[in-house]
């Protein structure tokens, strides 16, 4: 045998071990993930329950789908719950720009921007209901405790993204500006504002999207929106009403996250 | 083109209101040919151009009507009903809670909640596999490039983007509705709202797959199984873990969550010590999730960045 | 032995690529087929591993009938022809040596294949497949990490793997520059000479079908209008075989 060939054979990556053990690992964290389950069965009455919710979907209630007049109106309801998570977003996005700039390493330094990063942290992991029952506190239940909730809310998750855009601010082109003999301002105004702005506002919009699943969710525990509808109606057993109920939820956020992706793409690509 | 010099003459014989009309259409169209005009810029060698209308100013208003109609919505019909001054001298229940989780904290309740984070980490970890097992073959089924028949991958990806808008409270709460409280249903909560959003995930790689190589080994005699998986496999293999692991992180913070409609986990604690006022605990809580969460969070980073 | 017995292939959106073929190939030949595009030459040498099927006619491989290959029997046929793509066909994010023992799979069982495990015969064999072609040190680099030549060696590589006795090449060097298209030439050459494997390559750059064949193939709208030694073939001749004047695209290097 050649022995280029017999070297290069010794040479190969031997991971088999590797793998074997993490494979080992990997299926003793499931088992013993399984601990948590207590199988007593399937409850029958869940399996009916089930088939009949399954069965609702196809045929909710229009009258509450399609009312875009008085009444139970889920059209109305979802344009509650879209528009707190719209107010939301903006009031996220405007108050994530000053601690994105405070925590970015390119503009306060590693010390500075580590305790800004942590304090994003722990705001992203505040787990959003708690904080919404915290705002019904102030504002009783309904809408406006959404709107603040998903507010601050999302300064954690658009903060961190706007720091990642701001820390890849292409510095070349404000040298540029510089050579021409710009000042601050339009330095500030002319070379970092363009970078800037296409990329806050795609993480604006990214982050409705998932504010429209917030406020979904914040719906659920009082803040407005269709939430207390869904849960009321299966608490009554009508299903064809939460049927009608989650298509408004499904449909209203696949438009959004169509209409959303086209204008992000727009965005980035320069269309109009 | 009519005449935009001068504006129209009023006639004895003529309505007024045609009169009015037709001044108004006139100003509109003057308007919009002289800002038409204004953007025209006649360079020195005689080409003009006409400068495009900026379309961010276009999507501005929109902003800004939509906001105005929705904080109207809102915020002023809240303030209708409840005055200020009330609003004002209730944001004290904010701060206050705020507060009393860093003063009333209280470590001695740390053991007692050890069981319903594991519980809440197991419900996670066991919901994120079940899901993602499910959802690799269904994504090899709805990929166009993948399966000849594009009835059957449009109604695939059809039902999964159903599947995928239902946030994982909402399966929870319908589940313990149905079927009573306990870590099951979030498990299955879990499991079906990660089946839903990796699938998408996974279907949107493996469409861009190039299925050359799968050509290839099958023209080295295989069979397509074997080649299938010798070529295909291998170069999805990656991204799967790491999706998987990017769903699991989604999964923790939710499963943190679903307690509080009956699923298990630390979540019930979570909205017995809001009502019950107890902030202290609350503070131990919420100060253990977020290193609970900070650790996973790196550990799965870590993990993604090496696959890469 | 590759013999074309008056094979015809009609598709069946009506096109006739190929018109009562009649050839015989010996085994260590380095034959070239050239022609328009669309005149026959990939679904010639898609007839001989049978990718596609005769209309009419018999294909026999080494006494093999073509035609009644099917299942089991077809795979093991198969097994003994190497193909090259124009696109490489390399699969990614997979290191090279395991691109080059994916031929070997044919032989394994799932499990082996499942969690690529192989035999330390078939990773030496795979090394030597790489050594032949000169890219022993890249062995265990990431294959979509090298360059479109080296890439084209390991998918060259992957067919000696398969200690073919024929190999097919469909268009090997249109997806390369000048230099590096006669660096595979010449890959393809040597392997030809030394161990005796019969290559047929699609071309569709005549200079160089001509400077590296020993026999070429042309042909018109399915026919063979030309059949002979390289050394033969003159500007007549390929305005026979392309029906037209030889342009630019169909010369790599444009100064000859």
């Amino acid at each position: 045998m050649n022995p280029d060939v017999q070297s290069m054979y010794q040479k190969r990556p031997k991971t088999l071990a590797r793998d074997i053990t993490l494979l080992i690992f990997f299926t003793i964290v499931i088992v013993w993930s399984t601990q948590t389950i207590h199988f007593d069965g399937l409850n029958p009455a869940g399996i009916v329950i089930s088939r009949s919710i399954l069965d609702a979907l196809t045929k909710p209630n229009l009258e509450w789908l399609l009312n875009f007049g008085e009444g139970t109106s889920i059209p109305k309801l979802m344009l509650e719950t879209v528009a707190m998570a719209f107010l939301g977003t903006i009031l996220g996005a405007i108050l994530a720009i000053p601690f994105a700039f405070l925590s970015a390493r390119n503009i306060t330094g590693r010390f500075a921007s580590f305790f800004g990063n942590t304090l994003i942290g722990m705001i992203r992991t505040f787990p959003i209901f708690i904080l919404g029952l915290m705002f019904i506190r102030v504002t009783g239940p309904g809408p406006l405790a959404g709107v603040l909730t998903i507010g601050i809310s999302s300064i954690g998750m658009i903060s961190k993204l706007y720091v990642e855009i701001i820390e890849d601010i292409d510095s070349g082109i404000i040298m540029a500006l510089d050579a021409t003999g710009a000042n601050s301002f339009q330095k500030i105004r002319y070379g970092i504002i363009p970078q800037l702005t296409p990329n806050f506002i795609s993480t604006a919009i990214y982050r409705f999207e998932i504010n429209v699943r917030n406020a979904t969710i914040l719906s659920l525990v009082g803040a407005g929106g269709i939430g207390f509808t869904l849960t009321a109606a299966l608490a009554v057993y009508r299903w064809v009403d939460a049927a009608a109920a989650l298509w408004g939820i499904v449909i209203v956020v696949l438009v959004i996250e169509v209409i959303s992706n086209k204008v992000r793409s727009m965005l980035v690509s320069g269309d109009r | 083109m009519p005449n935009l010099k001068n504006p129209p003459l009023k006639n004895r014989e003529r309505d007024n209101r045609i009169h009015i009309f037709e001044s108004i259409r006139w100003y509109f169209l003057r308007n919009i040919v002289q800002t038409k005009n204004a953007r025209k810029v006649v360079l020195s060698d005689g080409v003009s151009i006409t400068k495009p209308y900026s379309f961010g100013l276009f999507y501005l208003l929109i902003l800004i009507g939509l906001s105005y109609y929705f904080v109207d919505l809102i915020v002023i019909s809240y303030f209708e009903i409840t005055p200020f001054e009330l609003f004002v001298k209730r944001i004290p229940n904010f701060t206050n809670i705020v507060s009393k989780m860093i003063t009333d904290f209280n470590l001695p309740y740390l053991p007692r909640i050890i069981q319903p984070l594991i519980d809440t980490i197991q419900m996670a970890i066991l919901g994120t596999f079940i899901g993602a097992a499910f959802a690799l073959p269904v994504a090899f089924l709805a990929s166009q490039n993948l399966v000849k028949s594009k009835v059957l991958t449009n109604v695939i990806k059809l039902i999964l983007s159903f599947i995928r808008t239902i946030p994982t409270l909402v399966y929870a709460a319908i589940l313990a509705f149905a079927f009573g409280y306990g870590t099951t249903i979030g498990v299955i909560a879990t499991a079906i709202f990660t089946f839903g959003i990796l699938s998408k995930m996974l279907y949107e790689v493996i469409e861009t797959l190039d299925l050359g190589a799968f050509i290839a080994v099958e023209s080295t005699g295989a069979t397509k199984t074997k080649a299938f998986i010798a070529s295909i496999i291998p170069q999805i293999m990656g991204t799967f873990v790491s999706l998987t692991l990017y769903s699991f992180e989604i999964n923790i913070r939710a499963s943190a969550i679903l307690g509080y409609v009956g699923a298990g986990g630390i979540g019930i604690l979570l909205d017995d010590h809001m009502t019950w006022r107890e902030y202290g605990h609350l503070g131990v809580i919420l100060a253990l999730l977020l290193v609970v969460v900070f650790i996973i969070e790196n550990i799965s980073r870590y993990i993604r960045k090496k696959m890469s | 032995m590759i013999v074309f017995n008056n094979v015809s292939k009609v598709y069946s959106n009506g096109t006739v690529a190929l018109k009562n073929v009649t050839v015989s190939i010996n085994q260590g030949e380095f034959v070239a087929i050239i022609g328009l595009s669309g005149a026959g030459k990939s679904t010639l040498i898609k007839l001989i591993n049978k990718m596609i099927s005769v209309t009419s006619g018999t294909i026999t491989v080494n006494g093999e009938q073509v035609e009644g290959l099917r299942g089991k029997r077809l795979r093991q046929y198969r097994r003994k022809i190497g193909i090259v793509f124009q696109s490489f066909n390399l699969i990614n994010r997979t290191t090279v040596v395991r691109n080059v023992l994916a031929s070997r799979v044919a032989d394994m069982n799932i499990i082996a294949t499942l969690f690529g495990i192989y035999s330390k015969s078939d990773q030496i064999l795979a090394l030597e497949a790489l050594h032949k072609v000169g890219i022993l040190e890249k062995a265990y680099t990431r294959a979509d990490q090298l360059s479109g030549g080296q890439q084209q060696r390991v998918a060259l590589a992957r067919t000696l793997a398969q200690r073919p006795s024929v190999i097919l090449a469909d268009e090997p060097v249109a997806s390369l520059d000048p230099i590096t298209a006669n660096q595979i030439m010449k890959d393809f050459k040597r392997i030809n000479q030394s161990e005796n494997i019969t290559v047929i390559a699609n071309m569709h750059h005549v200079d160089m079908a001509l400077k590296y064949a020993d026999r070429v193939i042309g042909i018109n709208k399915g026919e063979i209008v030309f059949d002979g030694p390289s050394s033969e073939v003159n500007e007549e001749l390929l305005k026979k075989i392309y029906g037209r004047e030889i342009t630019d695209e169909d010369i790599m290097f444009r100064d000859q």
